[in-house]
């Protein structure tokens, strides 16, 4: 048990009459990356709010090393480290300046603050800039500041809330190299994300959540199977079309399919390149207009349209771009 | 030992963005006492027309002249030729704002009594500055000199049956008279100052704090271990002291514009301590109003709404007590009329009027009390 650094307890919040977070229970171990993964509006920000006493549970507890976060708040808090989705940074302040007042919030013993800053200044690469304002920085030093920011006390736990959203490709590798190398040097981390490659390639668990409940919790292969030990067959067609697809898989490959909309989903065993010329060649037979067809190893989509039954790309429309080029990663998997 | 630490570290924080910002901060609260000091405070405004009664016990003819030249430039008017009995009646019923007794001696002392007798009202501040400085210099160019009796205080000739503070029903207050080498500047500037530190204190810091829960910096405050409270409290000491820069500002515009401190160094040392309280309860107040609003633009209407009112109805532009009276009783229970009244005390007359700084200085400080309740109460240290 002792190497569970955070332990939740059947936690539960309501707002008035609405429930958010319905008996959450996981734990997560000293050293690993966990994810959180849930459709907007699912519970996750609670829950984190809950984890760092920001939202007290209506019930439940949260242990963080052993320590009940509400009996205890000043202790846990400084274990705790947290950059939230946006980036939250004194403009008018310096590089330095911010990173002072952080360090003397968090308690940073007198003699250590100029050390700490020094060389948190050099890891977000911003030495050169450390005398500027904040607000003259780029959004990508912003968030590297951020970074450095809420790790001057050097917690054993850093919680990330969406760490990546809205950030381009060069600046989003490099923090997924900054969580790594944190996570290297013992740092256990929690983040949400929208983005399922990145919990797939980043987190060595993951938890799904929505509608306040724990759908699925494991690392990211553990997941995959939930959905299938196969391959996936997609056939994206009209609407008109997608029964006629589901019957002629069911009559000719006794294929048990799912229809979502203009997709029809299903789960294929055995010889996927044999199979998919096959119900190529049958769907050009029958006549039926087809856009796309594809078949692959489960992905991250999949187990995540599996659990909640909608898609990311539903709940997250704002960051189509960004999902064209993880598209290649999610694929390798 | 810990509250105040992280009290300080916010007030450090909350400082060096007001000195990031300093110019824009200065410029933006001097502007504004600047105008109206130079625009308001040169209208040469002046009372005229203070109604009188004169109760001629000399009738001999310096007496009569006296009277001719108290009256003779039309400040003073003369109501009433009546007995002291009769005119000390019309004063309780505020027909008059002041009673003149020359007794039979005049223009000589008699047993040591100054030959002039000044009965006068505790309400009107304003205009028993006019007639008691006129009575004074009249007097002396005669010759003579006069004693001066509030209303309702015993005094050797006074009569009795004067019930003390019975001028009106309403004496919350009792004003003293302008000291020679008053202006209407200087009573202008006594009501700046508060002016400018009340909205440096509202905008100050309740403000900053709704921007920054914006932000996510009260966020950030938040999952920090410092105690909550430290929040508030690092706030409420940048707002006060930012308000009370402001404050100091706009007294040295004033002073620039003639305004005068007549009581000196131990004036000046009242005005900052009113300018501080002020400052400390406006800034709680805002902290109050903040707490409970997340709109930075509601909150500026809201806080102009409560801070422009109690501005006018301080008296700023003339004397509260001129007030018609439903307006007289608000600014009864305004705290910035007693801050207003109290600093005027310390800047129009050469006496300590000591029970009065202590009413004025009371209410502030039971202000502060309310506000700054209010504003730790109110503050959430979660976010349910």
């Amino acid at each position: 048990m002792t190497d569970n650094v955070i332990e939740i307890k059947n936690i539960t919040k309501k707002f008035g009459d609405f429930t958010a977070v319905k008996g959450i229970s996981f734990s997560i171990k000293e050293g690993e990356i966990f994810g959180l993964l849930g459709p907007n509006g699912a519970g996750k920000t609670t829950t984190l709010n809950m984890v760092l006493g920001l939202l007290h549970p209506t019930t439940g507890k949260i242990l963080i090393d052993g320590l009940d976060n509400t009996e205890y708040p000043e202790k846990v808090k400084n274990l705790i480290g947290f950059m939230t989705q946006e980036t939250v940074v004194d403009s008018t302040l310096t590089g330095r300046q911010n990173l002072e007042i952080a360090a003397r919030l968090y308690h940073v013993p007198e003699k250590e603050v100029q050390k700490r800053i020094r060389s948190s200044l050099e890891e977000a690469n911003l030495t050169g800039f450390a005398d500027r304002q904040a607000g003259t920085y780029s959004g990508g030093m912003q968030r590297r500041l951020n970074l450095v920011k809420s790790m001057i006390h050097e917690p054993r736990i850093l919680i990330l809330d969406e760490p990546t959203t809205g950030l381009d490709v060069q600046s989003r590798l490099s923090m997924w190299n900054h969580i790594k190398n944190l996570n290297k040097a013992g740092v256990t981390i929690i983040l949400t994300t929208q983005y399922l490659e990145e919990a797939d390639s980043l987190c060595d668990r993951i938890a799904i959540i929505d509608h306040g409940e724990v759908k699925a919790i494991g690392t990211a292969s553990e997941l995959k199977k939930i959905v299938s030990s196969g391959n996936i067959l997609d056939i994206t067609t009209k609407v008109s079309n997608a029964e006629e697809v589901q019957k002629l898989l069911k009559s000719k490959f006794h294929l048990e399919s799912e229809v979502k909309n203009d997709r029809v989903i299903a789960t294929v065993d055995g010889k996927p390149i044999e199979m998919l010329v096959k119900i190529g060649k049958a769907l050009e037979d029958q006549k039926i207009e087809v856009l796309a067809i594809s078949m692959h190893l489960p992905t991250m989509d999949d187990v995540f349209i599996k659990l909640t039954g909608e898609s990311m790309r539903d709940s997250a429309s704002n960051e189509m771009p960004d999902r064209m080029i993880s598209a290649g990663m999610a694929g390798r998997r | 030992m810990g509250l105040l630490a992280d009290s300080m570290t916010i007030f450090k924080r909350e400082m060096i963005i007001f000195r990031a910002n300093l110019r824009t901060n200065i410029i933006r609260s001097i502007m504004f006492p600047i105008i109206l000091i130079a625009v308001f405070g040169n209208l040469g405004a002046s009372i005229r027309g203070v109604p009188i009664a004169v109760a001629n016990y000399a009738n001999n003819q310096q007496s009569v002249q006296f009277i001719n030249s108290l009256v003779a430039d039309g400040s003073i008017s003369l109501q009433y030729t009546t007995n002291q009995q009769q005119g000390v009646t019309l004063l309780k019923d505020g027909q008059v704002v002041g009673l003149v007794v020359i007794l039979p001696t005049f223009p000589q002392s008699s047993n040591g009594n100054p030959p002039v007798d000044v009965y006068y009202s505790s309400v009107q501040l304003s205009e028993v500055g006019v007639l008691l400085s006129k009575v004074q210099t009249t007097a002396s160019s005669f010759g003579a000199s006069y004693e001066k009796i509030q209303q309702g205080s015993t005094s050797p000739s006074g009569p009795s049956g004067v019930i003390p503070g019975s001028a009106g029903s309403l004496t919350v207050k009792s004003n003293s008279a302008y000291g020679t080498g008053g202006n209407y500047t200087t009573f202008l500037v006594g009501s700046i100052i508060f002016m400018t530190v009340g909205f440096g204190g509202v905008f100050g810091s309740g403000m900053s704090f709704i921007t920054d829960r914006q932000l996510g910096n009260i966020k950030a405050f938040l999952v920090s271990p410092i105690n909550k409270r430290a929040i508030v409290l690092g706030k409420l000491f940048s707002g006060t002291v930012q308000s009370v820069i402001y404050g100091i500002l706009s007294l040295i515009i004033g002073l620039a514009f003639g305004a005068k401190i007549i009581m000196g160094f131990v004036g000046l040392i009242w005005i900052l301590l009113f300018i501080l309280a002020i400052g400390l309860a406006f800034t709680g107040l805002s902290l109050f109003l903040a707490s409970r609003m997340s709109k930075v633009d509601v909150f500026a209407i809201v806080s102009q709404f409560i801070v422009m009112p109690l501005w006018f109805l301080s008296g700023a532009f003339f004397p509260a007590n001129d007030f018609p009276f439903a307006l007289r009783i608000i600014s009864y229970v305004d705290p910035l009329t007693y801050v207003t009244n109290g600093v005027r005390a310390v800047m129009l007359t050469t006496y300590f009027p000591f029970s009065q700084i202590m009413l004025d200085f009371g209410v502030a400080i039971a202000f502060i009390i309310v506000a700054l309740i209010a504003s730790f109460v109110l503050f959430k240290d979660t976010l349910d």
